[in-house]
């Protein structure tokens, strides 16, 4: 088997149960309404400034101007109002125009019957593949667009089609057990790996039970600790101690975010970058992992971060002290 | 927006909702929770917009604000074991009893998040490389190189499963 094929069928086994809930639908309205009540507030504001820039403009103008303020006030009263499903509306001009045929139905058949006729009807068929019991390996489960719908020569029609899954390995261990690993034994505290010391830890912080090795380069140590009943897999503030090679290639990491334009900071005494990462750790992203990387000693590079929930948790501002006083603890271990 | 026009919407969300949130665990490699906040954000966008994109493939517009929310989005809430571009352990596998699937899902969450939605998109949603491109507002270039990348990760870790149990 190929890795395509393979990763084609991983991919169809791990969402092959996933179904989206019934309340989607009223849950997007709800968050539409959200969004209504702020854009409504918004028009209300430009509709001001029009009115301000607009006094004097309409003193002069032709009274055809006039109506085209209200039309504002309407569109920001109204949200998504009629002005938008008129045909000027950039892109969507095209497809109402041009007469189309009609989608067949074709749910149920089999998928090569399927693929000819849709081509014969001037379709472009785009095939997707679910595991699932609840139809016939090789008829067509759903389709895109639904059947009935006016669609243009040339549209592309996609259906899924449904196939049975491989004899499925008998594992019980889901994605949720992450298995960590214990590359350092019981640490005690957790506080003390790779050489290094953690003098301070924000309160209420227990060992996360783990601990890894060189997974960040040739001698690296990695641990975390989290809130007590935290779900395993996840931390709270994680470090990774890099040491001789990996320390190398941390630095060269640091480099990277001071090209980025991060200016470095203050902790403990030491040069420090504070920047929030793409998951990637080379990038620097809005809304990414707060971080801080910094150079304890000659050959010995630490990274200290704290996870999204738990930074939301604490606040921007604290969670940047807090990384800062993390920072300023950590001591080579004597 | 008409009543026909929330009818439709009802009718887009039945056939085209499911597969939606599927693409979103995928591409985000996050938990199902995450996936769904995704797609209801996405879904609420093409709500808004409805009467102007739904004669205008609003499949492939939510499947654009999922994929790029996902992206951006991408954080570190799990515990990090290795550095997401290292080279796979040469050790052979860690635990023999996980099958070839669960070994190929989890070397997909560990990419980057750019390079899991190439590899979703293209073996998934069996986009194609211009279309990936489009959809990612990146060149055919780059899907390419990430792709080979990903791909080339994920064969490594199957040829490691492949080579202990033969």
């Amino acid at each position: 088997m190929n890795v395509e094929e393979a990763l084609r069928e991983a991919m169809a086994a791990q969402v092959a149960g996933v179904h989206a809930p019934p309340s989607l639908g009223q849950a997007v309205r709800r968050r539409n309404r959200r969004h209504v009540v702020r854009f409504r507030t918004a028009g209300a504001a430009v509709l001001t400034a029009a009115v301000a820039v607009g006094v004097p403009v309409a003193l002069t103008a032709r009274p055809d101007t006039v109506p085209a303020v209200g039309s504002l006030a309407g569109t920001g009263a109204t949200g998504s109002g009629a002005p938008a499903a008129s045909a000027s509306a950039p892109g969507s001009g095209d497809t109402v125009a041009v007469p189309g045929g009609v989608v067949p139905d074709v749910v149920g058949k089999s998928a090569a019957e399927v693929n000819a006729l849709l081509k014969e009807a001037g379709y472009t068929v785009r095939v997707t593949k679910v595991v699932t019991d609840e139809a016939p390996a090789g008829t067509v489960f759903a389709q895109m667009p639904q059947p009935g719908t006016a669609a243009p020569a040339g549209a592309a029609v996609t259906i899924t089609i449904a196939t049975t899954a491989a004899p499925a390995p008998t594992t019980s261990a889901g994605p949720e057990d992450p298995r960590m690993p214990q590359d350092l034994g019981d640490l005690g505290d957790g506080r003390t790996l790779g050489g290094v010391h953690v003098g301070y830890l924000p309160e209420g912080l227990e060992w996360g039970k783990w601990s890894g090795k060189d997974g960040f380069g040739k001698r690296s140590y990695t641990t975390s600790w989290v809130e007590p009943g935290l779900e395993p897999g996840m931390y709270s503030v994680q470090m990774i101690v890099y040491r001789k090679d990996a320390a190398s290639v941390l630095a060269k990491r640091m480099q990277g975010y001071a090209g980025q334009g991060a200016k470095p900071i203050e902790a403990g005494g030491r040069k420090a970058y504070l920047v929030s990462l793409s998951e990637g750790g080379d990038q620097i992203n809005d809304g990414g992992t707060r971080t801080i990387v910094w150079t304890l000693a000659p050959g010995v590079g630490v990274e200290v971060m704290i996870s999204p929930d738990y930074a939301a948790k604490l606040g921007e501002a604290a969670t940047d002290k807090e990384l800062e006083k993390i920072a300023a603890g950590v001591a080579l271990n004597k | 927006m008409t009543e026909e026009d929330e009818a439709a919407f009802d009718e887009f969300l039945a056939a085209r909702s499911t597969a939606l949130l599927r693409t979103a665990i995928l591409v985000c490699g996050a938990s199902a929770s995450d996936a769904e906040d995704m797609v209801q954000n996405a879904l609420e966008k093409v709500y808004r917009h409805w009467p102007r994109i739904r004669h205008d493939n609003p499949e492939a517009y939510a499947r654009r604000v999922v994929v790029n929310g996902a992206i951006s989005k991408a954080r570190r809430r799990k515990v990090l074991q290795e550095i997401t571009f290292a080279q796979p352990p040469e050790t052979p596998v860690e635990s023999p009893d996980l099958g070839l699937r669960d070994v190929l899902v989890t070397e997909l969450r560990k990419l980057p998040a750019r390079m899991r939605a190439v590899l979703v998109l293209r073996y998934w949603e069996d986009l194609s490389e211009a279309e990936t491109a489009a959809l990612l507002g990146c060149s055919v270039g780059t899907v390419k190189s990430q792709a080979a990348r990903g791909l080339a990760r994920v064969r490594a870790r199957m040829e490691n499963l492949e080579g202990a149990s033969a």
